[in-house]
């Protein structure tokens, strides 16, 4: 278990390297699903099977398709030149970074076990999704149901970035009479009533 | 030798066996594949190289090896090798999990290659990462079709991945474990889980369709409008891995419905008073359940068009979805209300009965609830237009 623990560990820094220095953007999405997979395997280790197969379905399985699924239909895994366009980033994101590795030490440092180690492993239950939903629906009821409120606020500023605008009438009318034989698909985008090709002269005339 | 070193050789053994027979068994169903829909459509299929042509697949192998194996200017190498080998090896991974047998049952070994108690959750996770096979092989190919099925394929496979899980749910809500064999044992007490939901069997049928891109839902492969989809750039034995992936696919999903709904790997009991523990011989009931299934999706093959896109999509998030969740909330409700008054487990199922009934009876009729393609009205106004003819 350990072996495998610091080989998942490993596996993961290098998917985050991955994920940071690739040049193509779907290289660096791989990597991390390379990392997201990791942790999955280091939850396992730690004998939090569910967490882990949640973990895998959620991140590795829906939110990074996702991701790809956008990075493909842009097609932005062209590699980004130039500069970038807000100002000190770099050294802003190098500080952030330095601040965060810093707290982790502090936090790995002064790290003190909340409960002893013999009394957390029984209340674990192997980690089984029992014990996972009881905990998370009686203890931390408050924080799970505002996360699902910060999710459906997510999905309808979603729904309402890609609404399409109500269409104005535009004092043009629809089911105007064609003067020349359109050409073929155009009376599809007038939005007319009729499908194009059973657009056809009322009189029956032809017209050249 | 120490008990450990012999532990992981059986598995291994067992896993290389499994493998094996999961592409033996790809093999042959694509001859009994071909053969049944002629049958179907009344013509002979292949019947040229052996007896009733069962050497066709083995000449189908030794063909897909030695082609030449294309790859196009723009594909992105690593991407492109890796991306059959990663669908192949979810759909042969996920299969492991799923118990053929009793514990012990095989020559003193248990007959499966992993058995977690996240069960089913597992295996959702392991096809859930399928999706990359195919997502990854159309991006890689570089072209144009192969990246629009690769698209398709992976919208659709997360719309009904949620489903799926959901529609799973009340079972696991009812037995009360994601593990296999608490799963089977249970059916094996109680009596088949599709005696009590055989609602939530009827979405789950219609999602693993789905899933395993069958028709009538093989979307990212549909040859008018996208030739083979991510499949166009593909050669020889890549081409023949996702195929691989895709027929094991099915297998898995086959094996996850008779594991679920119709008993698993145990037998009828009454064959017990001709054969005294017929119903606990492992392997053979798995197989012939799963062999029952690989015939109703060739049999769906051979029947049904295949749907349109919107509507794929519209029949995934408007119907299946919403009923998955009723479902789900069905079963709570049972469990929360009913079952502490005192009725039975056959209530439920008369529950879901109805269901199932009502939903073939109103389906024609409330289609126009999730069917109407949601375009919006322009008002008309109506003025004789400027000018004239």
């Amino acid at each position: 278990m350990m072996i495998a623990f610091i080989l998942l560990g490993a596996l993961t820094l290098v998917g985050g390297v991955i994920t940071i220095a690739a040049k193509n953007a779907v290289h660096a999405a791989l990597g991390l699903v390379g990392t997201l997979i990791s942790v999955a395997g280091l939850f396992a280790t730690l004998n939090a099977s569910f967490l882990a197969a949640t973990q895998v379905i959620v991140y590795a399985g829906a939110i990074m398709v996702l991701f790809l699924f956008v990075i493909m239909l842009l097609n932005a895994n062209a590699p980004i030149t130039g500069r970038d366009p807000i100002p000190f980033v770099r050294e802003l994101a190098g500080l952030g970074g330095v601040v965060l590795a810093g707290s982790f030490v502090i936090l790995a440092v002064s790290y003190k076990d909340p409960l002893p180690l013999a009394g957390a492993t029984a209340a674990l239950g192997g980690g089984s999704a029992s014990v996972v939903g009881e905990t998370l629906l009686t203890r931390f009821l408050l924080p799970f149901e505002a996360v699902s409120i910060l999710l459906l606020v997510a999905i309808v500023g979603a729904v309402a970035l890609v609404q399409r605008p109500v269409p104005q009438p535009d004092d043009v009318p629809d089911n105007e009479p064609e003067l020349l034989a359109p050409p073929v698909g155009s009376a599809i985008s007038r939005g007319g009533n009729q499908p194009a090709l059973q657009h056809r002269n009322d009189e029956g005339e032809v017209r050249a | 030798m120490p008990d450990w070193l012999i532990a992981a050789l059986i598995t291994l053994l067992k896993a290389v066996l499994v493998a094996l027979a999961l592409l033996t068994a790809f093999a042959y169903m694509t001859l009994v594949e071909r053969r049944l829909l002629a049958r179907m459509q009344i013509r002979w299929g292949p019947n040229r190289v052996g007896p009733m042509g069962l050497l066709q697949p083995l000449a189908d192998a030794i063909k897909s090896i030695f082609k030449e194996d294309l790859q196009v200017t723009m594909a992105d190498k690593l991407v492109y090798t890796l991306a059959p080998i990663l669908a192949i090896g979810m759909a042969l991974t996920a299969f492991g999990g799923i118990p053929a047998g009793p514990a012990g049952s095989l020559f003193g070994a248990d007959p499966w290659v992993y058995n977690l108690d996240a069960g089913i959750l597992a295996l959702l996770a392991l096809t859930s990462m399928g999706v990359y096979g195919i997502f990854l092989g159309g991006w890689a190919s570089g072209s144009k079709y192969p990246i629009l099925g690769g698209l398709r394929s992976s919208a659709q496979m997360i719309s009904y991945e949620l489903g799926m899980g959901l529609s799973v749910l009340g079972t696991l809500m009812l037995i009360g474990s994601t593990n296999f064999r608490v799963i089977v044992e249970w059916q094996a007490l109680q009596g088949w889980t599709i005696l009590f939901q055989v609602f939530a069997f009827a979405l789950f049928l219609v999602s693993s369709f789905a899933e395993v891109n069958r028709t009538p839902f093989d979307l990212p492969e549909a040859e008018q409008e996208i030739v083979a989809g991510y499949l166009t750039e593909y050669t020889a034995i890549k081409w023949a891995l996702f195929q691989m992936a895709e027929y094991v696919n099915m297998m898995t999903a086959s094996a996850l419905m008779a594991t679920l709904f119709f008993g698993g790997y145990r037998g009828p009991v009454f064959l017990d008073g001709l054969i005294p523990g017929i119903s606990s011989w492992p392997i053979i009931w798995l197989v012939v359940k799963i062999g029952f299934f690989l015939f109703l999706f060739i049999w769906v093959r051979a029947t049904l068009p295949r749907l349109r896109y919107d509507q794929l999509m519209r029949f995934g998030w408007k119907l299946l979805l919403p009923l998955a969740l009723g479902n789900t909330m069905l079963v709570a409700f049972y469990l929360a209300f009913l079952r502490p008054s005192g009725l039975g487990l056959w209530f439920l199922g008369l529950l879901s009965l109805a269901a199932l009934l009502g939903l073939f009876v109103m389906g024609d009729r409330v289609r126009g609830l999730w069917s109407a393609p949601a375009v919006p009205k322009v008002p008309v106004k109506t003025t004789r237009p400027v000018g004239g003819d």
